[in-house]
This record gives C-alpha cells, sequence and structure tokens, in this order.
C-alpha cells in the first residue's frame, strides 16, 4: 500500500469551551482529488490548519508524505490556499508571489521565472509589476492561486477554494485542479458546496462537530448510504402530485423542488407504482429516473439539520 | 535561515522602496538643521539694534551716562534723549505705536537710590537685549553709589572684572571639542531623536505585523515558517531601514551642518564669526556617536517587540493606536526627563532612568552627552537592557504566535498571561 500524502491519527483541537476536532482520523492517498466536506463550523479549517502546522494538535499525530510533522517543516512541498485570502495590497504582483515562494524555501532565481509563466496561464502577464490593490477581486484570487502552487507541490490543500469566486473563475480553478491531479499531484479541499465536490473528488470524508461521519470513495460512499432513489420532473405545476409525495407506503422521503423532486422510495416499493400513481394523478411527467442519490442527499441526510447548527464558536 | 532573510529582505526593499522613507529621509536632516540653527539665527540677528529714545528724570547727569554707555552697545541705536514730564511717556508710546520707535527707557534719581527703571517696548522678550540694559543700569548705578560714597570707580571696574568660564567636556580622560552648552544641545538633540526614530520604526513594525494580520497574509506564512521567524526577520528588516536611515542622516545633516557656517557667516556680526561659529556648530565624538547607536539599537529591539505584540494583539489600526499608548507612554518617561538628566546627570533619579531597561535607551545616552560616565555603569545598563530584550522578545514571542492567528474581541490581561504560559 502507497504511503498516504496526509495522515491523521485520533487528532483533537479543542478551544477554550468546545472542541473544534474530535479524535479524527483520516487517509489520503497519493494522486486523487480528496474532499473535506461538512457543514459550516463542522472543523474544516481547524483540521486544515493542523494539517499545515498552523495549529497543533491537542491530541493525536499528523503525518505528512509519512513523516510525522506538518505542513512548516515540507513547506516546500506543500501548498496552501487558505480560506480567508490575503496578499500585501501594496506589494507588486511578481514581487508577492516571488516573497511567498520564497518563503517556503525556493530560490528567487527559480521562483521569478516561474512567476511569470504562470502569470501568463491565467491571463495576468500584463499586471505583473501593477501593486495587488490595483486588481480587481477575482485577479486577486486568481494571483493567490498561483502562489499556492508556484513551487510546484507534490500535495495542493485548499481550503474552500471556491468561496467567493464568479462562474469564469470558478472555471479557472477548477481546469487547474484538474490539471494538477492529472500531473499526479494530490489536492486536499474543503468545501461545503456537494455539487462541485461530487463532479470533482475521488475520495472524500464528511465531518460534522468535529467528528468523522463517513469516508471513502466517492462510489462506495453513494453505495453504502445510497438507497433506493428516484428523480422526478415535472411539466407544469406539480402540485397534483403531493398526495404520491406523502404516501409512506412508497415514499420514504421526498425533496421536493417545485419542477423536480428528489424521492427515496420506501422499503419494498416499487418505482413502477408510483410512475402508475404519478401519470393517474394528471401531472405531465418531463423526466422519470431511477438513479444513485446525490452527494448533496447523502450529506443532508448523514449530517442533519441539528448537526448543522454549528456551536457557538468563541473562536472561529 | 533562507526563509528568515527572505522576510528581512521583504521589509527592506517594500519600506526603502516607499516614498515615505525618501520624504523622512530629506526632511530629517532639514528638521533636525533647523532646530540647531533656527535659534542661532534668531539669536544672531535678533531683530538688530533696537531704536530707543532715553527719557531722563535724574538730577545728577545719570541719565546722560546711561545714554552714552547705550549708544557706545552695539545692540542700541540711541535716536534721542528727552526729559521726563508730564505726557511725554504717552507721546513715546505713540512713537512706539507706529513704529518710529522700538521703546523707550525711563530713568530717575530712584534707579540709583532704589534700583528702579522701566523699559517700555513693543517686544520685552528679546532676553538678549533685556539683559544688556540691565547690565548697563546695573554697573551706572553701582558706579554712580560708589561715587557717591568717595570710592574710584575706575578701581570697582578693575577689582569687578569678571571671570569668562570656558567650559570644555572631559569624556574619558580626553578634553574634547564640545562645550557645556554643546553637551546639552547635544544631549537635547539627541533624546529627540531617539525618542522619534524608536517610536517610527517600532510603530512600522506593528503595523507590518498588523497589515499581515488583517490581510491574513500570516496565516500562509505562519505555514511556512514558525511565527518567531516571521517576528525575528521583521524586525531585523525594519532595523535595517532605521540603520540605513541614520546612514542618510549621518551624510546629510553633515552636509547641512557644514553649509550651516556659512549661513551663519553672513548673520553674525563680522568680528565675532569666524571663533563664534566654529565654537557653536556641534563637534561630535565618535564615541558619543557608537553610545547613540548602541541604545538606539537597544531600544529599537526592545521596543519593536512591544510594538509587535501591540500589532497582534489588534485586529484594526484603531485598537492598535489604543493599545500602542502603554508602550508609547514608557517610552516617553525618559524622553521627558531629558532636562533632570541633562542638568543632573549625576542623580540618582539619572542613574534609576539608565538601569532601568525601558528608559535606559534614551536615559544613557543622554547623560553620555551631558557628562561623562564611568565605564561600569554603562556596562551594567547595557547587561540589564540586553537581558530585558531578551526577556521582553520571548514573551513577546509567545503573544505573537497566538496573536496573529486571533481574529475579533481584543484579548484581556489575563488571556495574554495565558498565552505566554502556553
Amino acid at each position: 500500500m502507497l504511503t498516504p500524502m496526509v495522515a491523521l491519527e485520533r487528532v483533537t483541537k479543542r478551544f477554550a469551551g468546545h472542541t473544534a476536532v474530535d479524535g479524527l482520523s483520516l487517509s489520503v492517498p497519493p494522486g486523487v482529488i480528496f474532499g473535506l466536506l461538512g457543514p459550516n463550523g463542522a472543523g474544516k479549517t481547524t483540521t486544515i490548519r493542523m494539517i499545515m502546522d498552523i495549529l497543533e494538535p491537542d491530541e493525536g499525530t499528523v503525518r505528512l508524505f509519512g513523516q510525522e510533522f506538518g505542513g512548516r517543516s515540507h513547506s516546500a512541498r506543500a501548498g496552501y490556499l487558505p480560506e480567508e485570502r490575503g496578499l500585501y495590497p501594496r506589494m507588486r504582483v511578481l514581487d508577492v508571489l516571488v516573497f511567498l515562494a520564497e518563503v517556503k524555501g525556493v530560490s528567487r532565481r527559480v521562483a521569478g521565472p516561474k512567476a511569470d509563466e504562470w502569470l501568463d496561464r491565467l491571463g495576468l502577464g500584463d499586471w505583473r509589476l501593477r501593486r495587488v490593490n490595483e486588481l480587481s477581486k477575482g485577479m486577486q484570487q486568481k494571483v493567490q492561486f498561483i502562489s499556492t502552487v508556484l513551487h510546484d507541490p507534490d500535495l495542493v490543500i485548499l481550503d474552500e477554494p471556491f468561496l467567493g469566486l464568479d462562474p469564469v473563475n470558478t472555471q479557472v480553478v477548477k481546469d487547474a485542479v484538474v490539471e494538477l491531479r492529472r500531473r499526479g499531484k494530490t489536492i486536499v479541499f474543503s468545501t461545503h458546496i456537494m455539487e462541485q465536490a461530487e463532479k470533482l473528488c475521488d475520495e472524500l470524508c464528511i465531518i460534522a462537530r468535529g467528528k468523522k461521519l463517513v469516508d471513502g470513495t466517492l462510489s462506495d460512499i453513494k453505495r453504502t448510504h445510497g438507497g433506493h432513489h428516484l428523480v422526478v420532473g415535472f411539466d407544469g405545476s406539480a402540485g397534483a402530485a403531493q398526495p404520491v409525495f406523502l404516501d409512506r407506503q412508497l415514499v420514504k422521503k421526498a425533496d421536493d423542488y417545485g419542477q423536480y423532486a428528489e424521492l427515496e422510495l420506501a422499503a419494498g416499493a416499487d418505482a413502477q407504482m408510483i410512475l402508475q400513481r404519478l401519470v393517474a394523478s394528471g401531472v405531465r411527467l418531463s423526466r422519470f429516473e431511477l438513479m444513485e442519490p446525490s452527494l448533496n442527499r447523502i450529506f443532508i441526510d448523514l449530517v442533519g439539520s441539528e448537526a448543522a447548527r454549528p456551536e457557538a464558536r468563541p473562536d472561529a | 535561515m533562507r526563509k528568515v532573510w527572505a522576510v528581512v529582505r521583504r521589509e527592506f526593499v517594500e519600506r526603502v522602496r516607499s516614498k515615505w522613507f525618501w520624504v523622512t529621509a530629506v526632511l530629517g536632516p532639514l528638521f533636525f538643521g533647523a532646530i540647531v540653527i533656527i535659534p542661532m539665527k534668531l539669536q544672531a540677528s535678533g531683530g538688530g539694534a533696537k531704536r530707543v529714545v532715553v527719557v531722563d528724570g535724574t538730577t545728577t547727569g545719570f541719565g546722560a551716562r546711561v545714554a552714552d554707555s547705550l549708544t557706545r552697545n552695539p545692540e542700541f541705536t540711541i535716536v534721542g534723549r528727552a526729559v521726563f514730564g508730564a505726557g511725554v511717556a504717552d507721546s513715546l508710546a505713540r512713537q512706539v505705536g507706529a513704529k518710529q520707535l522700538d521703546g523707550f527707557l525711563i530713568v530717575t534719581d530712584s534707579t540709583v537710590e532704589t534700583g528702579l527703571a522701566e523699559y517700555d517696548a513693543s517686544n520685552v522678550s528679546s532676553f538678549r537685549h533685556i539683559e544688556a540694559l540691565r547690565g548697563v543700569l546695573d554697573r551706572l548705578a553701582v558706579n554712580a553709589r560708589l561715587e557717591r560714597a568717595g570710592v574710584d570707580p575706575g578701581l570697582v571696574n578693575r577689582a569687578q572684572l569678571r571671570v569668562d568660564l570656558r567650559t570644555r567636556k572631559i569624556s574619558g580622560s580626553k578634553t574634547t571639542g564640545e562645550s557645556s552648552a554643546q553637551s546639552f544641545g547635544l544631549a537635547y538633540v539627541m533624546a529627540i531623536v531617539l525618542f522619534l526614530v524608536i517610536t517610527i520604526y517600532g510603530v512600522n513594525v506593528m503595523s507590518s505585523v498588523l497589515e499581515e494580520k488583517t490581510t491574513r497574509v500570516v496565516e500562509v506564512l505562519v505555514s511556512s515558517l514558525r511565527p518567531f521567524q516571521l517576528l525575528l526577520g521583521k524586525v531585523v528588516g525594519v532595523g535595517a531601514v532605521s540603520m540605513f536611515q541614520f546612514l542618510i542622516w549621518l551624510v546629510g545633516g553633515t552636509l547641512v551642518l557644514s553649509r550651516a557656517a556659512a549661513l551663519l557667516g553672513g548673520l553674525a556680526p563680522p568680528e565675532a564669526t569666524a571663533e563664534q561659529v566654529a565654537l557653536e556648530l556641534p563637534t561630535v565624538a565618535a564615541a558619543t556617536i557608537g553610545v547613540f547607536l548602541t541604545y538606539f539599537l537597544g531600544g529599537f529591539l526592545l521596543y519593536s517587540a512591544m510594538f509587535a505584540v501591540v500589532g497582534a494583539i489588534s485586529s484594526n489600526e484603531q485598537e492598535a493606536r489604543q493599545a500602542q499608548l502603554p508602550v508609547m507612554f514608557l517610552l516617553m518617561i525618559a524622553y521627558l526627563s531629558v532636562f533632570a538628566l541633562a542638568t543632573n546627570p549625576g542623580s540618582a533619579y539619572a542613574v534609576a532612568l539608565s538601569l532601568i531597561p525601558f528608559t535606559a535607551p534614551i536615559a544613557m545616552p543622554v547623560r553620555w552627552a551631558a557628562g561623562s560616565l564611568p565605564g561600569y555603569e554603562i556596562g551594567l545598563s547595557l547587561g540589564i537592557l540586553a537581558a530585558a530584550i531578551v526577556g521582553v522578545t520571548w514573551t513577546a514571542a509567545r503573544i505573537y504566535r497566538i496573536g496573529i492567528l486571533m481574529t475579533g474581541k481584543r484579548p484581556s490581561v489575563k488571556e495574554l498571561a495565558r498565552w505566554v504560559r502556553a
């Protein structure tokens, strides 16, 4: 078995009055995109900060590349994009990039040309000698992303990488992440947006209130937590379908979006039966499909509405 | 170490690149030059000779002698003599109002008897002129009294020949060119420079910490280097900028002062020029510069660690401005004691201030400039200062480590104590 890139073993972190991460163990194999999922306040950022050596765990161990050291000792091999972005506003773009690479142990001679290369690739070549605060938010985000990957790290850790990005930049970052994996890099990213995780992740771990709820490959999780799911799309009003959704003999749970609904079948229920009842009710169907549950569905089922409410965090 | 070097380099380059650095570099010597030159210039010109009328209310010819004596004094031009009478003072006052006169002096018989005279002028705060008048009146009144008692005033004048005390400071066992007035001036200027520069560069460290904290750059940095490395790089970097600034000032200041001689040459009375100007330009011994820089460095290291803590525990500029006050007060104690330190550098108070590490960086150079100091005192004070730097930096680093990642409420003193112990 390959040495995991990141391995957490029963890691616990307490802050005054509450436990942010509680006995969390996880393992990230090399070459995958690993999603760390959880509702707000679940402990994702705290976990990542412990991986990056910004916080020390109260209990448990963090290993990177098989060694019992966190991100700081491996700063040349690890790239980190924090949740709260920020660059020196009055520095020139190129200088910031070179400085942040230098701090990770890359020499200036190497960092300079690489920064230029990346700036060109992300369409910021003309801005290299401008000050950071002259750039738009989106451009600054790109610069920050470059600073994360400039030193060609084997492990890239992204805390909420899509937060606050417009669709165009979301696409840019997503492409870059996929490209990194194609080149054999390992990417760990946290998010609470399941649609993205579902499209990108090979493996994932869902946490809530600092505890692991489930982890594994995406397909395994879908298989074990799936149940029978049905997607129904309506052409026009779905009002007449309500009695069917509420029939607990057939439908265990219905997630009704108006034009579209996700149904979880009751034990022993038959999808054909539901189709018949829907047709009989007079609604016009545009879609009727048996499928795996969405990650979003699994997430909500697992986390539950109770756990989604974060505890008071005196120290966010 | 390469990581620390990167931080040092960034702090240095970014600061030296900024407009403010060069504005300070240029204005610094001009400012300090002005502090030295303007009073000298004012003293040298002093508005020129005063046009004065002597109002003579004496019956003994004393008034005539006063007028005569003042005529020979370059500070005064006697434009006339008036006999004391009703309305004379009023009409002269009108002339003063119309700027035809600078003032008038009233002497009466009682001037000799009781030592009372009156000088009414548009400017009675010119210390030099008032002193000159008083000197003349004093001498003549004494002469008149002696004469009346039958003593030869010439004999008395010879007997009263004043001693011209020339002061030269002995530093170590060598006589320096520094005079006492100069020593005081130097001590004073040093205190101002030390106070300003420690504050300016301390606040520089503070805002640098705060900038990294508010922009959250610090999180990336701390994932790459230890907080202590970051703090070290910052303090060394800003310290290097301050040293560079001094170098510029030293070169610039020397230029300004060498020009000052020429400048003053045109203003001082011609016969006094060479000697006077040469004397009044500060001749600063190399040892003095050494003491100054050593204590500046010590003070900067001590205070920048404290300012770094202020930056680390604040979440914005406003909070930082409030939180920096205690640190500023600490530094101000020595600054406000400059007068006491310079006039009495050997007092118990002065010794105490130079042993307390928070006041020593200003107190010691001031005492050094004002009078010579025993070597063991300098050694002791430097030793305590060095120990304090280590202690304060250690404490500061422990608070800094946690503070830079904190957002929201500023921690209480109790919390800070917990961070230090943690």
